[in-house]
């Protein structure tokens, strides 16, 4: 075992005027600390595409979870599919990157787009050996992990982008390494990144692909913790209880809610100073208290870490509001999203009397939502999180 | 003399955030930021009275409607 841990994410674009997308990710996480991951582009688009992937990365990632050889999940695939009535042939190519003790990756691929590696932010030419399968060509890689180590797996709608519009031959294989060298610099999560690289494949198609454009990437980085304070105890004699717990943990402290902070300023002895930067948002300035990276107001903040979070698992689009901004909860988004890897959330009972005006939007039942629906958000980017209620 | 707005999630609501914006342009307009020292401040316990002042540790519960009257009778007259 390492500290190292594997960043996933993915997004897809969709053939211009498709409704789903015939490129299919699957994730699966085994017990035994290794990852599955499986990205398949289905013959064609719309429908009968999407149909094609979902069934072969489902098999794939299921059948590799449950570590049966890699021969029977091809010929599995083979047998299963359906055949397309237009062509005559059952066909969905694949990518599987399986993460193994966060120490090996092993990559296999069929007919999608080579993977590519970069390691130090340059492009890493990886050793391949080619097996048959059936009658099928098949690639296979054996690569130790290394911190930094970024994996860009994609679907062929990645390099066709802006054939015959921007480029004559698409987007070249050297020219994407060259993009991704260039923002693999910027220590960027692998969602962001693959956003990037879809957007600009959505960019050189004219907003009009002519393809489904999938990237999934998987970045290698050390594990992070950090720690988040929500409410006041439920409890006033346990103040000191969880104070002493959330700050001999290791990792980043941040804090949420005035009179939390103001309790956490009287357990260390240090003023509480709040700003009155509004920062161009409609977030509540932030407050500093020394020994905590971050002190904010709570429930209004953390609702909107909850409405950025769920942006950022689907289609990424508000990214570029929280990435630089330096109101409470971009901030907050910055080390939850970016920077952290495992999250231990304190979060406090207390019912605020003044919150249980009907006239205000806020109450203790959207209070405990927040946290309960955040930490889902988190777990599915990939996160580790551990709640603690007082 | 010292001003002390709350910024908190209930006073955030209410409008502490427009409270303070006119507080800082009243201040600038007759020339005070020497002789007044505006700060924010976490919840001050009487959310219900937002958004909550004090001034001198003095309270009053304002609203961005009655800016203007609030300074001109506890500030202005007084500095």
């Amino acid at each position: 075992m390492n500290d190292l841990c594997a960043d996933i994410g993915w997004k897809s674009i969709n053939h211009y005027g498709e409704q789903l997308c015939g490129d299919h990710v699957e994730i699966v996480e085994k017990n035994d600390n290794s990852i599955v991951v499986v990205l398949a582009d289905g013959l064609g688009s719309g429908v009968k595409a999407s149909i094609l992937s979902t069934l072969t990365s489902k098999i794939i990632s299921t059948m590799m979870a449950a570590e049966l050889p890699l021969e029977e999940c091809v010929s599995t695939i083979a047998a299963t599919l359906p055949v397309c009535s237009v062509r005559g042939v059952a066909y969905s190519t694949f990518t599987i990157m399986h993460i193994i003790g966060n120490e090996t990756a092993e990559i296999i691929q069929y007919d999608n787009p080579q993977v590519i590696v970069l390691r130090d932010n340059k492009n890493y030419d990886y050793p391949k050996t080619e097996i048959n399968i059936d009658g099928k060509k098949i690639y296979k890689s054996v690569i130790r992990l290394q911190e930094g180590d970024i994996f860009i797996a994609m679907s062929d709608g990645c390099p066709h982008a802006g054939i015959g519009m921007a480029y004559n031959f698409g987007w070249k294989r050297e020219e994407i390494i060259e993009f991704m060298e260039t923002m693999s610099v910027t220590g960027l999560t692998a969602k962001n990144l693959s956003t990037l690289l879809v957007d600009e494949c959505d960019k050189l198609y004219g907003q009009k692909p002519g393809d489904d454009a999938t990237a999934c990437i998987v970045k290698i980085r050390r594990r992070e913790p950090m720690n988040i304070l929500f409410g006041p105890p439920f409890n006033r004699d346990d103040c000191d209880r969880m104070m002493s717990l959330f700050f001999s943990k290791e990792g980043k402290h941040i804090i949420c809610g005035g009179t939390t902070s103001s309790i956490a300023a009287k357990y260390l002895r240090k003023p509480l100073r709040a700003s009155l930067n509004f920062e161009k948002s409609d977030i509540p300035p932030i407050a500093k208290i020394e020994g905590v990276d971050l002190v904010t107001e709570g429930v209004i903040t953390v609702n909107k870490v909850l409405e950025y979070a769920k942006d950022y698992l689907g289609k990424n689009e508000m990214y570029e509001h929280w990435n630089y901004k330096r109101d409470g909860a971009s901030l907050i988004c910055q080390l939850l999203f970016e920077e952290a890897t495992d999250i231990n959330f304190y979060v406090g009972r207390a019912i605020n009397p003044a919150h249980q005006n009907p006239d205000l939007p806020i109450n203790f039942s959207i209070k405990m939502n927040l946290v309960e629906e955040l930490s889902k958000c988190l777990k599915l980017m990939g996160k580790r999180i551990k709640v603690s209620y007082f | 003399m010292k001003i002390i707005v709350c910024i908190g999630s209930s006073c955030h609501i209410k409008g502490s955030r427009q409270v303070v914006e006119k507080l800082q342009c009243l201040i600038a307009e007759n020339n005070l930021s020497d002789k007044i020292e505006l700060s924010g401040t976490f919840c001050l316990g009487k959310c219900q009275q937002g958004v909550c002042v004090t001034v001198d540790d003095k309270f009053f519960s304002v609203a961005p409607e009655t800016v203007d009257e609030f300074f001109k009778d506890e500030i202005l007259a007084k500095a």
